[in-house]
């Protein structure tokens, strides 16, 4: 089955006309969505203004990721479930708009970004977090997630209003 | 002169003013402000909620409250410029509208409230040395500012769909 003829399936389920039908399911689950940028958007900035030496100084970096890990991986998952619920809605119109397409990329990206910092420089976080400078690539991997996830905020945004009007 | 005709005339200006009329009349203006009010949200979100779960006690236990909220004040302060500048350039745009717009009345009632709190007592109780407040007390801040700020940001999101 092609891409777009799943999405015209899915558009014709019952769930995906009940999203798009209900008055209330889309607000709510969009307010959701946009409220929880606080959880993760806002801890992982936080995290990224300390890798670049910026913001918390004063704590190691393993003890910032420590204590915002939990709940930074919480709002990603309530972003990831919010996010999948609002495309059920209109799968068709979502998977035709570019800037949908631009930021399930740059998401990637911003996962492949985590994945490489863990696998070379975060795992001698105890080698580098006691010297006052972080590494270069630390924070070359701080500008990368900055820089993705304004992107991806912007794209979201673009979503909404390229989407053509219930 | 009576505080609704105020009100109504400062809407009018805002709503009249180059930059109202810009935004009005731009197709892309409003969203690409938007960005920067919800890229703001974010950080300010974060660092409230970073004060608040350490004044509850569920994160960052082995730390003072104070140094914590010294830490990430700057960026408390900078996301809050950003998000009332970017605020107002939104409302301007159809400031007229949104005086009679019932969501929008509570969100500026709560967001003058939560200011009002977070600088005041809630500042007073994070910056107080751990021995001179009560936990209890300190719990009951974290959860008033949370209610504040979370009333600011869900009626802004009600504002444009009622």
């Amino acid at each position: 089955m092609s891409v777009i003829r799943f999405m015209q399936w899915l558009n014709d389920t019952a769930f995906s006309i009940t999203m798009r039908d209900s008055t209330w399911a889309e607000p709510v689950v969009e307010t959701i969505h946009v409220l929880t940028l606080t959880l993760f958007l806002g801890f992982t900035v936080l995290l990224d203004l300390r890798l670049l030496g910026v913001s918390m100084r004063r704590r190691r970096v393993s003890e910032v990721v420590q204590e915002l890990n939990p709940w930074l991986v919480g709002g990603f998952l309530v972003m990831i479930v919010t996010g999948v619920l609002l495309f059920c809605g209109d799968p068709v119109a979502f998977y035709n708009s570019i800037f949908f397409k631009v930021k399930m990329l740059m998401l990637l990206l911003a996962g492949l970004n985590v994945w490489l910092f863990n696998a070379t420089v975060g795992r001698k976080v105890a080698e580098w977090e006691i010297e006052a400078e972080t590494p270069g690539r630390a924070k070359a991997a701080a500008v990368v997630s900055l820089v993705l996830w304004v992107a991806i905020v912007a794209a979201g945004r673009a979503i909404a209003y390229s989407l053509p009007p219930p | 002169m009576s505080l609704s005709s105020l009100l109504m005339s400062f809407c009018e200006w805002a709503d009249n003013s180059f930059f109202g009329h810009g935004i009005r009349s731009s197709v892309w203006l409003f969203p690409f402000v938007e960005i920067f009010h919800l890229l703001a949200l974010g950080v300010l979100g974060g660092t409230v909620l970073i004060v608040n779960l350490r004044l509850l006690g569920i994160r960052f236990q082995r730390d003072r409250v104070r140094e914590l909220a010294r830490e990430v004040q700057p960026w408390m302060l900078g996301s809050l410029v950003v998000m009332l500048v970017s605020g107002f350039f939104l409302f301007s745009s159809e400031s007229v509208k949104m005086y009679g717009n019932g969501a929008f009345r509570v969100k500026m009632i709560s967001l003058v409230l939560a200011i009002l709190f977070t600088f005041t007592i809630h500042r007073k109780v994070a910056m107080s040395d751990e021995m001179q407040v009560s936990p209890l007390w300190r719990k009951l801040a974290a959860v008033l500012s949370l209610v504040l700020w979370s009333g600011v940001g869900l009626a802004g999101r009600a504002i444009g769909i009622v």
